[in-house]
């Protein structure tokens, strides 16, 4: 299968564990890659749609009941689908990492780390 | 935290700009989004860095953007694509789209036979009226008269100052001759009179049966004035109205048809009209009627040259054709100037004389305009009441059909093209009504025309539905289509199709406001047909009570034209049948009562003589024999009534109310002597008032009565053309047994001579029904129209309750959950109903005040504002508004709570 595209990766991770809206999708976002990935609106937007299109993330019909933001706002949540693209997609990256170890390009895991992990 | 609308920075106004170059579809779902987006980024980058960091964070957006708007853009080329090769013929042209539209609502609409059976059949009714009404007025009023460049012929006639400008008496020999030879205006003129004769053919065999025609006689060429060809043989021309010379005729089609089994041999053949033979010269093509369809002889005048300067006999009616470029103003002045030397040159008989000229067309149409003008206003107000029932119809098929547009709309179709196809929809419904429309209008027409009212319309063998007509009806389905389907139409188109997706069909379509007003405008309409029709209604049954001034039961007539003046006859008749079993008494009269003016002459009072140069006052006169009275119920009132001892040497007249409050208001008019005519040409010598009768409604019932002059016949013996009168024995309130009354006096009068037709056998009864024909022709059209009116106005508010109901089922379910008692819940529903129905009937009375003022020409007895009528009105319309809110108020009560919050 395809390499899903950065900036969608990033929103599937976002939204697996929150329900978020498109400025507070960004900011997670540029959080978690410590400002590595910044999306704009446009580039945040051409993922959204591709994504809703596709299935994998769908608008919510309600606003959360705790948000109090601008009403004007709508949030997007992750489907079934979503996530099991997510995983493949975590998955082949994971692959593509163990083949990295194989050949001595990244340490291998010691099994306390992976205790640490699970 | 909701931001204050604050002056936005410069930076998001660009970006939006720049977001309307993405395709609208993407931009209706994402553009307030990503302007929402970029105003938080812009504003985080400038509070952290000042407007170089916003400025960078707006330039970063950029190439995003523009790869954005290229790849959007690059997808909807596909989509559009994708929906081409899917179906091939969209958007190649506009006529195949037109073509995939009409498809596609064929479609649709077999999908829902009912809804479309109910649409085209409602709207074949609505349609079916309207087409009928439309072709009597096209026959009627719209078509020009079925002569060369008829808007030229013009038609000329006498009245005085004081008369409107289209009054047409008739004019004498001597002023037509003068208007003939000094009017410029016209290049031709000719005068005609119509009458009724009988005529009897040479039969090879002998013993043809006479019958009773209608012919004209006329002089100065009529025929050729109208333009007209013969169909074959020729014309009458001058010489044939040269005294001595032989007499002609020409012959209708039907005639020559009925008579000569249209045999051509007939020219030269002899026919004996009203005694006398005349030869036939030619025969007229199939469509000619002048000066109306009766006619089916025309013969020319033959004057002495001593008659041809008469100045007193006011018989002949005149048409002229206006010379090229000649205006209708042109030739009134024209004639203005004629009647200003007549008035000086003959000031005896033209004190106040003016000549009137109309359009040939409006004369012979007269005032039948405003009657049928109602009808079609009717008819179109029910049209629009179909109308506003179909749009709720559409509105409610909207509601189910908001998912199937949605879908349409997302895999590409524009607004435009969406309201396009719903409109192409609502047209072929509208269309297909039509259809209907034009089988139930020519039922309609046909109906209307066999109803014998009719017979009162001018020009009806111009009826029938022809090319204008179709065009007519067709150009009114086509309006009404658009009409009923604009606002669904526009509703769906406009609604957002994501939501539309995400409801799918349990959708709340709004739309509730526009079917109120629908429903609101429907029950107005409502009330402007039934406040007309109540008018009318009141009018009739006003008219109607009015006593016409004749005792009615029991009195039949028939009337007799003699060829030569007979005084032995008539009295030998009366006699005759006089002593028939169950004949009360009979008598015989110049017109009866109650059918019009009829003729008049100058009235003279002798000791209040007119001033020379002045016309003396016209009044009408009735020659009688002296059982007239008491044989018609008409009362003495003062003096006495005529007896046999009234001959011509001491002439005694008898005058009617009406006549001695206009003349003698505060005197006595018994033993007054007066007399008719010009001086020097008198009806009889001068006779004495001797009696003063009650009023009769001559003039109709909805006019005051006619001041009449009645002359015994023995007083004037020429007298040639009669009704008799015969009362008969027996209970008074029922008309049996007058046919074979009828049957024994027609065997008296063919006894004493069996050539005389015996015409016009009517009971005295129905001959006052027919007086007041036009009235109930209005009438009963116009209820039938409120009928229908109200009949749909009630399916509206039945059907907008429904609707409105079945919408708030839940709420309704709830709050019979909660405990509200079902009359409450009932009548919240009937309350709704009902502030509709006030609402309309306010708008209604309203409307209908201004509307009804119209027709006030048409009304008797009440105003066009007359408040029994409104509020009988109002009630009646409330009455059914609510009958119509009961089923939906019941249902809403029996929701139950379970079911209604399921439901979801």
């Amino acid at each position: 299968m395809t390499p899903l595209t950065i900036p969608v990766f990033q929103i599937l991770l976002s939204l697996l564990g929150d329900e978020l809206h498109g400025y507070a999708l960004i900011r997670d976002i540029r959080e978690r890659t410590a400002d590595e990935v910044r999306l704009t609106a446009s580039t945040l937007y051409a993922a959204i749609k591709r994504m809703v299109d596709a299935g994998l993330i769908e608008e919510l019909e309600h606003r959360p009941r705790q948000a109090k933001d601008d009403p004007r706002r709508r949030y997007y949540r992750i489907t079934a689908a979503g996530r099991a693209v997510a995983r493949e997609e975590a998955r082949r990256l994971e692959r593509l990492t163990a083949m990295a170890r194989e050949k001595r390009l990244l340490p291998s895991l010691r099994p306390s780390s992976v205790q640490k992990g699970s | 935290m909701i931001p204050a609308v604050v002056r936005q920075p410069f930076a998001v106004s660009l970006y939006r700009l720049a977001l309307r170059a993405l395709p609208y579809r993407f931009r209706l779902e994402y553009a307030e989004q990503m302007q929402l987006v970029f105003a938080d980024l812009h504003r985080d980058a400038t509070r952290d860095g000042g407007w170089r960091r916003g400025l960078r964070q707006f330039l970063a957006e950029l190439p995003g953007l523009a790869r954005l708007i290229e790849r959007e853009h690059r997808e909807a080329r596909h989509a559009r694509a994708a929906a081409r090769v899917h179906n091939p013929r969209e958007n190649s042209d506009m006529l195949d789209s037109v073509i995939l539209d009409l498809r596609f609502a064929l479609r649709s609409l077999r999908k829902s036979p009912g809804f479309a059976v109910i649409a085209v059949l409602t709207l074949g009714l609505g349609f079916g009226a309207n087409t009928a009404i439309f072709s009597i007025i096209n026959g009627v009023l719209l078509k020009p008269l079925a002569f060369a460049e008829s808007e030229r012929l013009v038609a000329l006639g006498e009245g005085t100052q004081a008369d409107p400008p289209n009054t047409l008496d008739g004019t004498t020999p001597g002023s037509f001759f003068d208007w003939k030879a000094q009017a410029t205006a016209f290049s031709g003129i000719a005068a005609f009179t119509t009458g009724r004769t009988s005529l009897t053919r040479a039969c090879p065999q002998g013993g043809c049966e006479p019958e009773s025609v209608v012919f004209s006689s006329s002089t100065g060429g009529l025929l050729n004035v109208l333009g007209v060809q013969p169909f074959f043989g020729r014309m009458p021309i001058a010489t044939d109205e040269v005294p001595g010379q032989p007499e002609v005729v020409v012959l209708s089609h039907g005639l020559w048809r009925r008579l000569f089994g249209e045999d051509r041999a007939v020219l030269g053949r002899t026919l004996t009209l009203g005694g006398r033979a005349r030869t036939v010269i030619g025969v007229m093509p199939p469509g000619f009627r002048f000066p109306d369809g009766t006619v089916e002889l025309w013969t020319a005048m033959q004057m002495t040259p001593e008659f041809r300067t008469n100045r007193d006999q006011y018989y002949l009616q005149v048409v002229a054709r206006l010379k090229p470029e000649v205006t209708m103003e042109r030739a009134r002045a024209d004639m203005e100037t004629v009647a200003a030397r007549l008035r000086s040159e003959w000031a005896q008989y033209n004190t106040d004389l003016r000549i009137n000229a109309v359009a040939l067309r409006e004369s012979v149409v007269g005032d039948v305009g405003p009657r049928l003008y109602i009808l079609q206003g009717a008819v179109a107000l029910v049209l629009l009441i179909t109308c506003a029932n179909l749009g709720n119809l559409l509105l409610a098929r909207a509601a189910a059909r908001r998912r199937e547009i949605a879908v349409r709309q997302a895999l590409g179709a524009g607004r435009g093209r969406v309201v396009r196809q719903l409109l192409t929809e609502s047209i072929v419904l509208a269309v297909a009504g039509g259809a209907v429309g034009i089988v139930l209008g020519k039922g309609f027409l046909r109906l209307l025309l066999a109803s014998q009212s009719a017979a009162n319309l001018p020009r009806v063998e111009d009826i029938r539905l022809d090319p204008t007509v179709l065009a007519f009806t067709f150009a009114i389905a086509v309006a009404a289509g658009i009409a009923f389907g604009i606002a669904p139409a526009l509703q769906l188109a406009g609604s957002r199709s994501s939501e539309a997706l995400r409801q799918g069909s349990r959708g709340n379509t709004g739309g509730g406001g526009v079917r109120s007003v629908l429903v609101v405008s429907e029950l107005a309409l409502a009330v402007v047909l039934l406040a007309g029709a109540g008018l009318l209604l009141r009018s009739f049954a006003l008219l109607q009570q009015v006593d016409s001034g004749v005792r009615t039961d029991r009195l039949v007539t028939f009337s007799v034209r003699l060829p030569t003046p007979n005084p032995t006859f008539v009295s030998t008749s009366l006699e005759r049948i006089g002593a028939l079993p169950g004949v009360r008494s009979v008598a015989v009269v110049s017109q009866l009562p109650v059918t019009g003016r009829g003729i008049g002459a100058w009235f003279n009072i002798i000791d209040r003589p007119t001033p020379a140069n002045e016309t003396p006052p016209g009044e009408a006169y009735r020659v009688v024999t002296p059982e007239f009275f008491a044989t018609t119920g008409v009362p003495l009132r003062r003096g006495r009534l005529f007896t046999s001892a009234d001959r011509l040497e001491a002439p005694a007249v008898i005058i009617n109310e009406a006549l001695a409050r206009k003349y003698w208001p505060n005197d006595d008019p018994l033993g007054k002597l007066i007399y008719l005519g010009a001086p020097d040409n008198r009806l009889f010598q001068q006779g004495t008032i001797a009696g003063v009768v009650g009023d009769t409604r001559d003039g109709g019932l909805g006019a005051e009565p006619l001041p009449i002059v009645y002359i015994p016949l023995a007083v004037m013996p020429a007298w040639p053309e009669f009704s008799y009168v015969i009362r008969m024995a027996g209970d008074p309130g029922s008309d049996l047994g007058l046919g074979s009354i009828v049957a024994s006096a027609r065997r008296e009068i063919r006894a004493l001579d069996p050539t005389l037709p015996i015409r016009n056998v009517q009971t005295m009864n129905e001959v006052l029904r027919d007086s007041v024909a036009p009235q109930r022709f209005s009438m009963t059209l116009l209820s039938v129209f409120a009928g229908l009116a109200l009949v749909m106005a009630a399916l509206g508010v039945f059907g907008v309750l429904s609707f409105l109901v079945s919408q708030r089922t839940r709420e309704l379910g709830i709050r019979i959950a909660l405990g509200a008692a079902p009359g409450r819940v009932r009548a919240m529903v009937v309350g709704q109903g009902m502030r509709l129905a006030l609402m309309g009937v306010g708008v209604g009375v309203v409307g209908a005040l201004a509307a009804t003022r119209l027709m006030s020409s048409q009304l008797f007895g009440v105003t066009s504002s007359d408040p029994v009528t409104y509020v009988a009105v109002s009630v009646l319309l409330i009455g059914i508004a609510g009958i119509a809110t009961y089923l939906p108020a019941r249902r809403a009560t029996r929701v139950d709570p379970m079911v209604a919050l399921r439901a979801e």
